[in-house]
């Protein structure tokens, strides 16, 4: 692997360097110590783009409330007899069964591997459906909108457009923690994302197989000059905002590329066979990463990956299959490569959509809505449970704001707020990464080990 | 620089006027434009700054055009040139088994309209409609290339005409109606718990006219006395806009039903099915109610009105249109100048886009006389690999530009967007001084280090690889025509200012200058291809290039 930073535009520590601050930023507060971590963890945030219609993915199977969900759902209900029966190990009193096309993770389930939180969205603090109407508490603004609600998932902000996101706070938080680590903690195959922006860190984005190298700069009769050159342009002084932005991004690409792609061609071999999907390309990739977690000396990584196709106002019955299937195949191949590597215990991985979406349908789809169900992943999960309270499936129901849009009985905050708990974070700064967790009894949804 | 001001000054007479209640025409074409004024020079760096906003790419000859004509009369001119459209040529070609197999043609048209085009301030207004009105290939219509193309040209053909209208094709177009569900939309059924699909009841709204917050003239947002942004809708408005697009399908279907695959109606606007609509009474903006018992087409007349008269369309429309060809932040009197025009060309009509555009791309703020580090904008990806094409007559061997790659290397293509949301949003900050100044950079959304990287590396393909100079390229293989450069290669001094000229009006900076030098001078002064190859590839990777001022 060709040396880092011939010019060494970034001094002191190679590429992570490349993620320093911005001068004259206040840095966070740090979690009240700089030892580095003594042991590694990894979050994997798997963000269903367009809305999953997830009181679809966990349904209820029992007589009573089966009834009532198939009464809403009319023409998008799934067949009662093609749920995947799942058994948690604390019963509500109703049973419940996975969408037909996910048997993958009903067995994760059933072997105490995965945990389902029911019913989760954003709020900003506990809210009835009185509450709603009469406006008596303070609601997440734009709720239903794609962008907005994904904006409230990544950052928990509530009623203020927010700057950053909650990945992007914790990174900010343990900094100082992992400061020998040669990739920032947090890492996009997905794009840019406000989840993992924050003041004083930012996310690398690689591709869905990982970083490519820059042609010329190893392959070429002047490669070294080549880079030299290269590298000298983009650390030049330059006097457009727009400029100086696109070098930022062009010196941590030159930095990290060959850094990133050599470790994961060292990675071993995975006899995982991961599904021929984006995700799947994904989640193989970020496992090779994980797998090389002792050469990049990293210690807490929290990792982006996506996929689309979600916003199902058309064909949802025609769709979900593909949609529900291909998440599930994705997360068991990813559970097992987790095994193959000996860090099942060190990585969970939980979903996050832009919002749940109406029991009602509107001919062959469904719309835009708000709480939904989200899956948590891994050997450090108190899997094979459902944690919070499933909402009543009922148009006009004590739950329902208007066509079967379900009030969240548990905050996505609580949902951060635990995982970042399990990452790290204490106690006492948990409301830097979910600002609004003072507004709810439980600060930890007791999912995490 | 004397002459920027006088254009805008002009322009500035002509709102007061307009102001006053001027407007006697009741056209929609503005007041035809003020003798010429007296012969006054645009350099060639101001000729390819406008270029850049109003084309594909700058070129030499198009800014000798600018500077033998003047800025004004070149806006105007570009104003009068009909579409170059997509259409009429997939049709000339042999209709294949399924439709699909002509998207690289539809590629391959839009290319050379943009590269070749006479239109090409009508093509960069499309384009950049194409990212307000969003639809993708990338859903249901990757199997309906005639209605994308189709789709295309209803944006070219009315980039120039009245917003009102625009809204109204766009809404009736089977594409938008695919791509946000509204065809096949039907009127509710309470006993199955169906109601109307609020999809294309939403995105009209918040995407392409009005957005979520109530805007000032200026563009700001209107705020209540706690600072809370004032929303412009609720969810029982986004209902009843849904209940108002309730009844439309293909056009000439044999009833309310799917007809896919038929060439006609994939291009022809949807058709109102009277059973399938919905007659009931709809409270939509500001209270604006619809009586029950009208006909879908009142209805759709009704709503579109509605939206169009909505305050906020002006500023919205112009802080987009501004933001996809001049500047990411313009301020709120550049944002005021535009959607005063849009309110009023000054002949009394509301929504005239070409007034618009030209106010857009007239205003002092578009070429300000002293840049500031805010002014201008990062070049979209898309539009950084044309303006080489256009500055280097780009051509391949068979004339054809089905060029497949370009989603992969640019994160771009013609309605190739991922979702209705676009490439990248209007709101983009990247962390740091941008964002810390509550500044946006939208183009840096897709800028991520992995797309950076594939921009860099197509960038240098091109200029070792596919090039005029190269042997064994494939028939569609694109390639730029370096023979000016080979023949001074040798020259160091004089290369990099030939193709510094081409690329950057000659405005480079000393260091990508001096590190460009030192690595030609490494190549013997035999080697020409690799030579010039360097120097294209630095510049065209350079930031300064990636800026547009």
């Amino acid at each position: 692997m060709a040396a880092i930073n011939r010019r060494q535009f970034l001094k002191a520590g190679g590429a992570t360097a490349a993620f320093a601050s911005y001068p004259g930023l206040a840095f966070a507060q740090g979690i009240g110590t700089s030892a580095p971590f003594p042991d590694y963890k990894a979050l994997v945030c798997i963000f269903m783009f367009g809305g999953n219609d997830s009181y679809n993915m966990l349904v209820p199977s029992s007589g009573a409330e089966y009834n009532v969900y198939a009464a809403s759902r009319q023409n998008l209900a799934i067949d009662q007899n093609d749920l995947l029966a799942i058994n948690p190990l604390t019963s509500d009193g109703a049973q419940y069964g996975l969408h037909p096309s996910m048997s993958g993770l009903q067995s994760l389930f059933e072997s105490n591997r995965l945990a389902v939180v029911n019913n989760v969205g954003p709020l900003i603090e506990p809210t009835t459906k009185d509450q709603f109407f009469n406006q008596s508490v303070v609601l997440p603004p734009q709720l239903f909108s794609h962008n907005d609600q994904q904006d409230q998932w990544h950052s928990l902000k509530g009623s203020v457009q927010s700057n950053t996101g909650w990945a992007g706070r914790v990174a900010d938080l343990i900094r100082t923690n992992v400061a020998d680590q040669q990739m920032a903690t947090n890492a996009s195959l997905f794009g840019n994302t406000l989840f993992q922006s924050a003041d004083d860190t930012i996310a690398y984005v690689m591709g869905q197989q990982g970083p490519i190298p820059f042609l010329g700069f190893d392959d070429f009769p002047m490669s070294p000059e080549q880079r030299a050159a290269f590298e000298g342009v983009i650390n030049a002084n330059y006097s457009s905002i727009y400029e100086r932005g696109f070098v930022e991004i062009q010196r941590r690409a030159v930095a990290s590329a060959d850094l990133v792609s050599g470790a994961i061609a060292g990675a071993r071999q995975l006899t995982t066979q991961f599904p021929a999907t984006q995700l799947g390309d994904q989640l193989r990739t970020v496992a090779q990463l994980i797998d090389v977690r002792d050469q990049l000396q990293m210690q807490r990584q929290v990792f982006f990956v996506a996929a689309g196709g979600f916003d199902s106002h058309d064909n949802q019955v025609q769709a979900q299959p593909g949609l529900l299937g291909g998440i599930s195949e994705a997360m068991s191949a990813f559970y097992d490569a987790t095994v193959e590597i000996g860090a099942a215990d060190l990585v969970t991985s939980f979903t996050q959509s832009d919002f749940g979406r109406t029991l009602t349908s509107n001919g062959d789809g469904s719309d835009h809505g708000w709480g939904g169900n989200q899956l948590v992943m891994g050997d450090a999960v108190r899997g094979r449970e459902l944690y919070g309270t499933y909402p009543r499936l009922e148009i006009d129901g004590p739950d329902d704001v208007t066509g079967g849009r379900m009030i969240p009985t548990t905050s996505a905050d609580q949902y951060a707020a635990t995982l970042a708990k399990w990452f790290g974070i204490p106690d006492t700064e948990l409301a830097i990464v979910a600002p609004n967790i003072g507004n709810f009894a439980a600060r930890d949804l007791g999912f995490m080990l | 620089m004397v002459r920027i001001k006088l254009v805008s000054l002009l322009a500035a007479i002509g709102l007061s006027l307009a102001g006053c209640g001027g407007g006697s025409s009741g056209g929609s074409s503005p007041p035809p434009p003020p003798p010429p004024p007296p012969p006054d020079t645009v350099s060639k760096a101001e000729a390819f700054q406008l270029l850049n906003q109003a084309t594909f790419g700058a070129t030499e000859a198009e800014a000798q055009q600018v500077i033998a004509t003047g800025i004004e009369a070149w806006v105007d001119d570009q104003l009068q040139q009909p579409a170059s459209l997509q259409l009429p040529y997939l049709r000339s070609l042999p209709r294949p088994q399924f439709l699909n197999e002509l998207q690289p043609d539809r590629i391959d048209i839009w290319i050379r309209n943009v590269l070749t085009g006479d239109d090409q301030l009508r093509q960069r207004v499309a384009f950049a409609l194409s990212e307000i009105m969003v639809v993708s290939q990338l859903s249901a219509l990757n199997d309906l290339t005639y209605s994308l193309a189709d789709y295309y040209d209803v944006l070219a053909r009315n980039a120039f005409g009245n917003y009102r209208d625009l809204i109204e094709e766009v809404t009736l177009h089977p594409s938008m109606g695919i791509y946000l569900s509204m065809l096949g939309n039907e009127k509710p059924n309470a006993a199955l718990n169906i109601r109307p699909d609020e999809n294309y009841a939403r995105e009209l709204m918040q995407l392409f006219s009005i957005g979520l917050v109530e805007l000032n003239i200026d563009g700001t947002q209107v705020v209540d006395n706690q600072g809370i942004p004032v929303p412009t809708y609720n969810q029982a408005i986004i209902e009843a806009f849904a209940h108002v697009y309730t009844g439309w399908h293909f056009a000439g279907a044999p009833g309310f039903q799917q007809a896919f695959g038929n060439d006609f109606n994939q291009t022809a606007p949807m058709q109102l099915y009277p059973d399938f609509h919905d007659t009931g009474e709809k409270v939509l903006l500001n209270g604006t109610v619809i009586p029950a018992g009208q006909t879908g087409d009142q209805d759709l007349a009704d709503a579109l009105d509605n939206i169009f008269n909505h305050p906020n369309v002006g500023p919205f429309i112009a802080i987009r249109l501004i933001q996809r060809l001049v500047t990411s932040n313009p301020s709120p009197g550049y944002v005021q100048r535009v959607a005063t025009v849009f309110g009023d060309n000054g002949a009394g009509v509301r929504g005239d886009l070409a007034a618009v555009v030209r106010a857009i791309l007239l205003d002092d703020e578009a070429r300000p006389e002293l840049p500031m580090e805010i002014d201008g904008k990062v070049k979209e990806p898309l539009l950084r690999l044309t303006q080489l094409w256009r500055a280097y007559n780009a051509t391949s061997a068979s004339g054809r530009f089905p060029f497949g790659a370009g989603l992969y290397f640019f994160g771009q293509g013609p309605l190739l967007s991922p979702s209705v949301f676009n490439f990248f949003s209007p709101f983009y900050a990247p962390p740091g001084e941008i964002r810390n100044m509550s500044l946006v950079a939208p183009e840096l959304g897709i800028a991520t280090e992995y797309q950076n990287t594939l921009v860099t590396n197509y960038m240098f393909y091109q200029a070792f690889v596919l090039t005029s100079e190269a042997i064994d390229l494939q028939p569609d293989d694109v390639f730029i025509n370096i023979d000016e450069e080979l023949a001074i290669a040798a020259d160091t001094d004089a290369l990099v200012s030939m193709v510094a000229e081409k690329l950057l009006a000659g405005q480079i900076s000393q260091p990508l200058s001096d590190e460009i030098k030192g690595m030609v001078d490494r190549f013997a002064p035999t080697d020409a291809a690799a030579r010039v190859g360097e120097v294209i590839y630095f510049i065209s990777s350079s930031p300064e290039y990636a800026y547009q001022r």
